[in-house]
């Protein structure tokens, strides 16, 4: 406002800034930055880098999830074994470095399509891609080979892997949603077996974190 | 007095009049508190207008009697001020008694909980103020929603009255947010997903979504930064708004007089019915106090003996069956799965992005429609210039009341698609079908009726 009443008396020379107006322009300025400032202060409330929560175990083996009353409720916490899984449909919520919800499942190589398995396995990041509950295989509903989430009955195919895009744009490939609201297929986590121990490698973390 | 002018004879100056039976030393205590605050001009200003003007217009122009007794739903806004100085009190309690923080592993007791878990078992008498405080929030709700619906179809928003009424809907959002913010403090898995589900919520509106979130929510996801905040906004910044908005609202009402029912036109009515028209003190609050010591009664009951102990600790790898959010909030929940219900109908699946964002998603379109009826209810007085105060008399308005009523209760049921499903043992699928048909049809069948009837009896009052 300061710079406009200047520039204005530059134009029109014959009237120059009374003092009066000077006064208010220094006011309106001084009064605007006051609430500019004091707006400012809001970005505290932004979440700091620091801040943000500690990674987990930043290993890539799958570890057992908490699940109660399933066959791993025993081996809750402990490293995931392919021998474990030792007939086609047996699957396990786990959790992937520390961060990560996944499952991982014995399929039928043979029905698969779009995609190899490692050993017979597969894992898929578990957080459902609609409001970030975290979906099971054979929890809920223990006849259907599907991932399903409880929260909002999205269902996702891991016989039907897909190739789909996150908003940002980045490329994935994932199990198909087959039923409810989710938008997008759940992320497929590559496998790698060491030593019996099953892990997931970390190609791009950035796919994986769509619900931090 | 000289300087001093005379205090009003009305309650609480008549407890110093000179024929008071307190006369002496409650009169001198007073002059002494007078002289030195020489508010008695501002008292007395306050005393005339909450004594006369509290139920001002017909009733008092034509000098009708009305026994607010026989309108019980003119009592919700006093029930709700009542239980809200209520879950202030008993909140103060409980805030004095609990850790804001969630660190800790995922699934292990943390501060937040235990301390919870502390008021529950140790805190003499703790669990008797939880559970006041936890229905008193339920009802607090219930009855601002029949003070809603009531204003709804009563429209005392009509011209003058415009800002009482988004003051009010304003309130009723901002006791949402309290309820919002208070289920997450106990840190539990129920409120933990609840809030999870939220937050996804929130991110998903469009353009704005991630950045509210971070700002409101310190994150995109839940974390115990969250908790914190959320416990900030529910014990400081929440009552200073409340205080506020719902100390406008009331000040509006008490200056600008109660809407009063049509009867009050009615003569015959005017003669049937008990005189309680009169001063503020005592007849009008009463009534509101006899009715406020019954919600008592009832709040203490049961929170003496249904109290919800809180669920096992938040884990944010495992979702817990059955994640219900207050039943205040299960209709917009059933909305977004209702909306996604209808897209499988119609074999619509939406596409990623529409202008570069999540747009047409069920969950984009639920929270769009939702928004839409909040705003619809809050611009209600510019969209409704009806002067019509009597439902009965407004075919279009109170069949369109009836069918959004039906509406929002036919999703709440629909939110229970899955609980419903595993007591009646029905396929969920099947479950989700009848109660996806009921959402379309029964709010219709309920409204397209008391369209018919009405304009009918309309029609014929006409004549």
């Amino acid at each position: 406002m300061g710079e406009k009443g200047s520039s204005e008396s530059a134009k029109k020379p014959r009237r120059p800034i009374g003092r009066r107006q000077l006064v208010k322009a220094m006011v309106s300025v001084g009064i605007l930055g006051t609430i500019v400032s004091f707006l400012s202060l809001l970005t505290s409330l932004l979440p700091s880098p620091q801040g943000s929560e500690q990674q987990g175990q930043a290993d890539n083996v799958f570890r057992y999830g908490a699940e109660k009353g399933v066959w791993y409720s025993d081996k809750s916490g402990t490293e995931v074994n392919l021998a474990d899984f030792d007939q086609v449909g047996k699957g396990a919520g786990v959790l992937w470095r520390g961060t990560y919800p996944a499952i991982v499942i014995r399929v039928d190589e043979s029905k698969l399509q779009g995609a190899t398995a490692t050993n017979g396995l597969l894992a898929f990041a578990s957080s459902c891609t609609h409001l970030c509950c975290i979906a099971t295989w054979h929890l809920d509903r223990p006849n259907e080979d599907v991932i399903y989430c409880r929260c909002h009955d999205g269902i996702f195919d891991p016989y039907n892997i897909v190739n789909d895009a996150m908003p940002d744009g980045t490329k994935y490939q994932g199990a198909k949603v087959v039923g409810g609201p989710p938008p997008r297929a759940a992320p497929l986590i590559p496998i790698e077996i060491k030593d019996g121990k099953v892990s997931g490698t970390a190609s791009n973390l950035a796919i994986y974190s769509y619900c931090e | 007095m000289g300087r001093f002018p005379e205090p009003p004879r009305i309650w609480p100056f008549t407890l110093i009049a000179s024929d008071s039976p307190l006369d002496g030393r409650v009169k001198r205590i007073y002059e002494w508190l007078d002289k030195r605050f020489l508010a008695t001009p501002l008292i007395a200003k306050a005393q005339r207008t909450i004594n006369f003007a509290l139920p001002s217009t017909l009733t008092r122009q034509n000098k009708s009697k009305i026994l607010w007794l026989t309108y019980p739903y003119y009592y919700a806004g006093a029930i709700t001020a009542f239980l809200a100085i209520l879950q202030g009190i008993t909140g103060l309690l409980l805030a004095s008694n609990y850790v804001p923080s969630g660190v800790g592993d995922p699934g292990t007791s943390t501060p937040a909980y235990s301390s919870v878990q502390n008021i529950m078992t140790n805190l003499p008498l703790g669990a008797l103020i939880r559970g006041i405080h936890q229905w008193g929030a339920n009802l607090l709700v219930a009855a601002l929603v029949i003070h809603a619906f009531w204003a709804f179809f009563r429209n005392p928003y009509r011209i003058g009255r415009e800002i009482t009424w988004v003051l009010g809907v304003l309130s009723l959002f901002l006791a949402l947010a309290y309820s919002f913010t208070g289920y997450l403090l106990p840190w539990d898995q129920l409120g933990y997903w609840a809030a999870t589900i939220s937050i996804q919520i929130m991110r998903a509106i469009p353009f704005l979504g991630d950045f509210l979130a971070q700002l409101l929510l310190g994150g995109t996801g839940l974390s115990a930064t969250t908790l914190t905040r959320v416990y900030f906004y529910h014990v400081s910044l929440l009552p200073v708004i409340a205080l506020v908005l719902v100390g406008a609202h009331v000040v509006l009402v008490v200056l600008q007089g109660v809407s009063e029912p049509e009867e009050a036109w009615k003569t015959k009515i005017q003669k049937q019915v008990a005189p309680l028209f009169g001063p503020f003190f005592p007849q009008q609050i009463l009534p509101v106090m006899i009715i406020a010591l019954v919600t008592l009664g009832v709040v203490l009951l049961l929170g003496t003996f249904a109290v919800q102990v809180p669920g096992d600790p938040a884990n944010k790898f495992l979702t817990p069956q059955f994640i219900v959010p207050e039943w205040y909030f299960l209709w917009a929940y059933g909305l977004l799965k209702w909306v996604g219900w209808v897209y499988d109908l119609v074999q619509f699946t939406p596409p990623a992005a529409v202008f570069g964002v999540d747009l047409l998603s069920a969950k984009v379109i639920g929270i769009l429609v939702a928004g839409a009826m909040f705003l619809v209810l809050l611009l209600l007085p510019v969209i409704d210039r009806g002067r019509e105060v009597r439902a009965l008399w407004r075919p279009l308005k109170t069949a369109i009341g009836v069918w959004w009523i039906g509406f929002l209760a036919t999703l709440t049921l629909y939110a229970l698609n899955e609980i419903l499903s595993a007591y009646l043992a029905i396929p969920i699928n099947t479950t989700n079908a009848i109660l996806g048909s009921i959402v379309i049809v029964l709010p219709i069948i309920a409204a397209t009726p008391t369209y018919l009837i009405l304009s009918h009896h309309l029609a014929k009052m006409k004549q």
